[in-house]
């Protein structure tokens, strides 16, 4: 029998990947959900597959067999065979992901696929033995999966029925609402905090940074009302010219040391890598950033003392990440420790 | 995840040995020296002079197809080498076995040079031999005709290899001799034992092949200590010349230790050291096989009491150290026996396996200091090759032990020793004790002595024979032959002589490809090819073994095994209790992830006929680049803890298991039983088997042992333990299993090779990780496990400037090698391998 009730659109989430045993987003083995979609338009953002919120394709030319099924396949002619591989006319382009359907060496990829919460959670327990034996977890992570409040929510939640310890990686960038549902299923909470100078933020983020602090000022009052049961690390990604310097560091404790009066627990300090590059490539974006050295391991030291001195002796400093040893001075970089920076900017 | 980073000087990665005594440091320096050194241990052959003499054993070659073009070259040059000994007037008189005894104990007693190294604290030098086989010239002449006939064994093994199916031959080694019992009874005591044996059989039984085994292991038991003497005796003489009084009292020492071990039990930790290495070095003479799988079983169990003795007794545990650390090097003399010719296959990778730590009776865990001081040991000299350590973790294992573990393969390029698993390990026990109906032999309440030999190969220890390298069979051929109806893709080539051999209904017929309508009608075809190939391997390995049971005896080996004594039978006829043979299947992830593309793109999606796929196999995928693109990457694929995919490869696992379990040899009435060694065969054989339908051309190598497809595990290392654990058989979900309810298929237990990359390990907090990985991969993943912990650009380095690394070891399925001693397309693999992140 037919019916002309139209069924309610199930819940989905749309996910950039999901990063198992990841070492670097909170303690123990994690499965990372990268999340995609992100309201903040950071300039050296290593993520840039993540910031849409739309599937996207892009181009992996090591996979490429040429077989030119793609060019056939587009039905707005926006690729063509140039020298170096397939061109993308990226303005023609509507990611209608055609090209990505027929391509047999998933040369033409997408970024991003939905999953229902249930999909999700079914891979995500697969690793819980992992987690048990290392204290561990899973991380939504992105993009921002605030931005997807009510999938990130029921995933969190099914999760913490499960026994899973779950952990939030966030921007702050949304409305106060958005962090209040998620909050309940949250045992950790990473909080980004880039830019204290206000024209700053806006210059490279392209948005004020008001709301992410608010927010994290009000997380410090939802934690209280919890019995403190919410652990809270706070991260800076330090991008050489932007975040890196000593008083946007100390501006930063000075926010955690005040405004946060003992609600953080750790500060990680994550160094800057353009190891990324490929993927600004294959967007066909040029990326700002894409000459960046990596920041001098002197720098880091500087800033780690900063960071501690100002945001008081509860708050345990690290820096993680690449850094450029003391003597090498120019360039090439030649990174001492072969450690992928954390925060949002865990690139694959 | 991971990240390749430059390095600025990729050399200061490799782990250079520390802390050694001037004494340690010269003997490790000179050992190194190779080819140049005044000493060496390599082969020397001796014959009866007979023009029909014969030393090499070929058939024990026949899984090492490197060496299949010099089997003759061999044969003769060891013929031409060998010096002449001087007949016993009665020899001719006697049975083989007898002839056997007393020719090997007159060459290592009375032939054989003896030396003692500068400083060495170990006596035993050289044991690499070649001796005569004692045939008379019927036996020769009837060992001949069976080898060289022509459908004799050399025909016979060779097709099989040509043809794509693998390998199989009697082999030498593999199991774990009863040393314990040489230290606890010494070798008087065993003589003993034989002799009480021997008088009491019948007149007419003595008279028969049980009293002439019986003689001759009587002999073989008296070699041991006349060779201690001699060796006592050369102590002696050497202390009477030296001028340094420190040395000139260690020699005197050693000599009373020769004087009372191996012959008496032992009292020391020295003499248990040194009774445990003559025996050791012995099994090796009396096989004419230089090491492969003739392994230590727990050593840090049945060392201990005599440790924990010379401990309380004053013996300084350094000094202890020092008297392992020798007998560490005298076990790499190995690796002399073609010292000048250079090492290839088989002899670049032995595997004289000693077992460390691991569960004991209830689960306890046995953990103790001279597990510890094993451990610096290997830390301290590595990188070194043998023997190979094997460390057997359990849920009930110290975090002592595992932070020790932590660190050492933090330090060196990955782990520096195999993992072994016990609880699945156990488990794959316990399922061939009810299968092969051994429950008296293998149960509860032993099962934790189990030990692994050679590269992983789990057995029982002291009784147990289990041919756990003599049949390795490509799955895949199975493949091959249900896509063609039974018959090979190609005429046969012999790429020395030219000549074609035309393709002929080799397997069952199954249907031609049309007749294929489903995926059910195609599993059932692939099933009956597997079947087909199974028994091919069984009839031939009937070959060697029945020849290996008739003209080889080893009554030497045949004293250290139970059960020969009992049965009044070598260990070649099928003398030890548990009498097993195993089947190790190689190409096991290639042929899940093969059938996992049949079945998606011509059964489940309809993209191509299965037709047009044999014509695109046929054609090694030339103008059929699509499809093989297709089949490469986008089809499901064992590894990625996709339980689909992963639900094919234990489909594919209990179904070549199952038949497997069918087959006993008919000689020697030896149990076949299942295992996934896969030893370097996926590498070359990927040169003979054609296109396979998941995407990989001829020329590309077959997957490893059960390893994911390199490549294929996109989803990490979870991921990949996690499929590991499933094609193995996973938990039970209601009921016991197996063992603790671990249920494992593979009593010969699965190599398992993972590649991580260094940063994984760089600070406290992220081993702490990597320790916890650990612990879940006992809980989910295989039998055991090794690690390469390395980078591409540091193996692209050593590609570059080969001269300066040396001593860059890297582990494939279970067996070490120096990377610069491999060859390039191995090198290329590992290079893949070790990419988790690239793709």
């Amino acid at each position: 029998m037919k019916t002309d009730v139209q069924r309610p659109e199930k819940l989905q989430g749309l996910i950039l990947r999901i990063q198992r045993m990841s070492t670097e987003d909170g303690p123990g083995i994690r499965s990372t959900v990268f999340f995609k979609g992100c309201p903040l338009r950071c300039v050296w953002c290593h993520n840039p597959e993540s910031i849409p919120d739309r599937p996207q394709m892009h181009w992996v030319g090591s996979r490429c067999i040429g077989c030119m099924s793609c060019i056939e396949a587009c039905p707005e002619k926006a690729l063509s065979a140039a020298g170096s591989g397939i061109d993308i006319d990226r303005l023609s382009c509507t990611d209608c992901l055609c090209c990505a359907e027929v391509c047999p060496s998933t040369a033409m990829e997408i970024y991003g696929r939905y999953y229902s919460p249930e999909e999700l959670v079914n891979e995500l327990v697969k690793d819980r033995v992992y987690f048990e034996q290392s204290g561990g977890g899973v991380t939504l992570s992105g993009g921002e999966p605030a931005r997807q409040p009510d999938f990130a929510r029921k995933v969190l939640e099914s999760l913490k029925e499960k026994g899973i310890h779950t952990a939030l990686d966030t921007c702050g960038q949304c409305p106060w609402e958005r962090l209040e549902m998620l909050l309940p299923f949250t045992d950790l909470l990473l909080y980004d905090l880039k830019l204290m100078d206000e024209q700053l933020h806006r210059d490279y983020t392209g948005l004020s940074g008001s709301q992410i602090q608010r927010n994290l000022a009000r997380v410090r009052d939802y934690r209280e009302e919890h019995h403190n049961s919410l652990e809270i690390w706070v991260r800076t990604p330090v991008i050489p010219g932007h975040t890196d310097s000593v008083e946007n560091i100390r501006a930063i404790g000075a926010f955690i040391h005040d405004a946060m009066a003992g609600a953080v627990s750790k500060w990680e300090l994550c160094a800057f890598n353009n190891l990324c590059i490929h993927k600004y490539d294959g967007l066909g974006i040029d990326w700002k950033c894409r000459d960046y050295g990596l920041v001098t391991e002197s720098d880091m030291e500087r800033l780690v003392q900063a960071a501690s001195e100002s945001a008081g002796r509860d708050v345990i400093v690290h820096a993680s990440g690449a850094t450029m040893g003391k003597e090498s001075g120019g360039h090439p970089p030649a990174p001492e420790k072969s450690c992928p920076p954390s925060g949002c900017e865990t690139p694959p | 995840m991971a990240m390749a980073v430059a390095l600025d000087d990729p050399g200061k990665r490799i782990k250079k040995p520390k802390n050694l005594s001037p004494r340690i440091q010269w003997l490790r320096d000179y050992y190194f020296q190779g080819a140049s050194r005044a000493w060496n241990n390599e082969f020397t052959a001796w014959g009866t002079g007979m023009p029909w003499d014969v030393q090499f054993d070929e058939m024990t070659f026949y899984i090492v197809p490197e060496t299949y073009a010099f089997l003759q070259t061999f044969r003769s040059s060891m013929q031409q080498a060998a010096r002449t000994v001087k007949l016993d007037p009665a020899f001719w008189t006697w049975s083989l076995p007898e002839r056997k005894a007393w020719f090997i104990r007159e060459v290592m007693v009375n032939y054989v040079p003896c030396e003692i190294l500068p400083g060495d604290l170990i006596a035993g030098g050289r044991f690499n031999v070649q001796t005569s086989m004692c045939w008379t010239k019927k036996e020769a002449r009837q060992r001949d005709r069976l080898i060289y006939g022509r459908k004799g064994a050399r025909a016979s093994m060779k097709w099989f290899h040509d043809h794509g199916y693998g390998n199989s031959g009697a082999t030498s080694g593999h199991l774990i001799p009863g040393y314990e019992r040489v230290l606890n009874l010494g070798w008087k005591g065993i003589y003993e034992d034989l002799k009480r044996r021997y008088e009491f059989l019948s007149p007419k039984e003595k008279k028969g092949s049980k009293g002439a085994q019986l003689r001759a292991m009587m002999t073989a038991a008296t070699m041991p200590r006349d060779l201690a003497y001699r060796y006592a005796g050369l102590c002696e003489r050497l202390a009477g010349e030296e001028q340094d009084p420190a040395r000139k009292q260690e020699l005197v020492q050693m000599a009373e230790n020769l004087r009372h071990v191996p012959w008496e039990p032992a009292r020391t930790f020295w003499e248990a050291v040194q009774a445990l290495w003559l025996t050791h070095m012995l099994v090796m003479s009396d096989e004419n096989y230089p090491g492969p799988g003739v392994s230590f079983g727990r050593i840090d169990q049945y060392l201990l009491p005599y440790w924990e003795h010379s401990i309380a007794q004053g013996m300084d545990r350094e000094f202890g150290k020092e008297i392992l650390k020798c007998f560490w090097i005298h076990a790499n003399t190995v690796y002399d026996a073609m010292v000048r010719i250079g090492n290839m296959g088989i002899t670049s990778g032995y595997g004289q396996l000693i077992t460390l730590s691991g569960m004991g009776r209830g689960g306890r865990d046995m953990t103790n200091d001279l597990t510890y001081a094993m451990l610096e040991v290997i830390d301290e000299l590595s990188p070194i090759l043998e023997p190979k350590p094997n460390i057997r973790l359990h849920k009930g294992s110290p975090d002592e032990l595992l932070d020790k573990v932590v660190d050492m393969i933090s330090t060196s390029q990955g782990s520096p020793f195999l993992l072994n698993f016990d609880e699945r390990s156990m488990a794959g026990m316990m399922r061939q004790a009810k299968k092969a109906h051994v429950e008296h032999l293998i149960n509860e309440d032993n099962v934790h002595d189990y030990a692994p030999v050679g590269c992983l190969e789990n057995t029982m220890v002291g009784n147990d024979r289990s041919g756990t390298v003599d049949n390795n069979l490509n799955l895949l051929k199975a493949v091959e032959l249900a896509l063609n109806d039974g018959k090979d893709f190609f005429d046969f080539v012999d790429p020395i002589t030219g000549k074609r051999e035309k393709v002929r209904q080799a397997g069952p017929r199954t249907g031609d490809v049309e007749s294929l309508k489903t995926w059910d009608d195609f599993w059932n075809a692939y099933a009956r090819q597997t079947q087909y190939i199974i028994e091919q391997c069984v009839e031939l390995y009937e070959k060697s073994e029945s020849i290996r049971a008739r003209f080889c005896p080893t009554p030497y080996l045949s004293c250290l095994v139970k059960g020969c004594a009992e049965k009044g039978m070598d260990i070649t006829q099928g003398g030890a209790e548990l009498n097993f043979t195993t089947l190790e299947a190689v190409t096991f992830a290639t042929t899940v992830d093969s059938l996992l593309a049949i079945k998606h793109l011509v059964y489940d999606t309809k993209q191509c006929r299965l037709q047009e796929l044999v014509k695109a196999l046929k054609s090694n995928w030339q103008g059929f680049e699509k499809l093989q693109a297709l089949a490469a990457y986008k089809t499901p694929k064992y590894g990625r803890d996709d339980d689909k995919a992963d639900a094919m490869a234990r489909a594919v696992m209990d179904l070549w298991c199952e038949k497997t379990w069918k087959h006993k040899t008919r000689s020697t009435g030896r149990q076949f039983r299942p295992g996934m060694l896969s030893w370097n065969y996926w590498v070359g054989d990927g040169f003979i088997l054609p296109a396979s339908p998941d995407g990989r051309p001829k020329g590309r190598f077959l997957s490893n042992a059960i390893c994911p497809v390199s490549g294929a595990d996109i989803n990490g290392p979870t991921a990949n333990m996690n499929s590991v654990g499933k094609a193995l058989g996973g938990k039970a979900e209601n009921g016991p299993g197996d063992w603790d309810g671990y249920l494992n298929c593979l009593p010969n237990g699965a190599s398992h090779t993972i590649s991580l990359n260094p940063s994984l390990l760089r600070d406290p907090e992220h081993k702490e990780k990597f320790k916890a990985f650990l612990k879940g991969s006992l809980e989910q993943g295989g039998t055991s496990l090794q690690i390469n912990m390395i980078d591409a650009p540091m193996l692209r380095d050593a590609q570059k400037r080969p001269e300066e690394y040396q001593s860059l070891l890297v582990r494939i399925t279970g067996y070490n090698a120096y990377f610069t001693a491999i060859g390039r397309e191995l090198q290329n693999e590992v290079i893949a391998r070790i990419s988790h992140e690239s793709i």
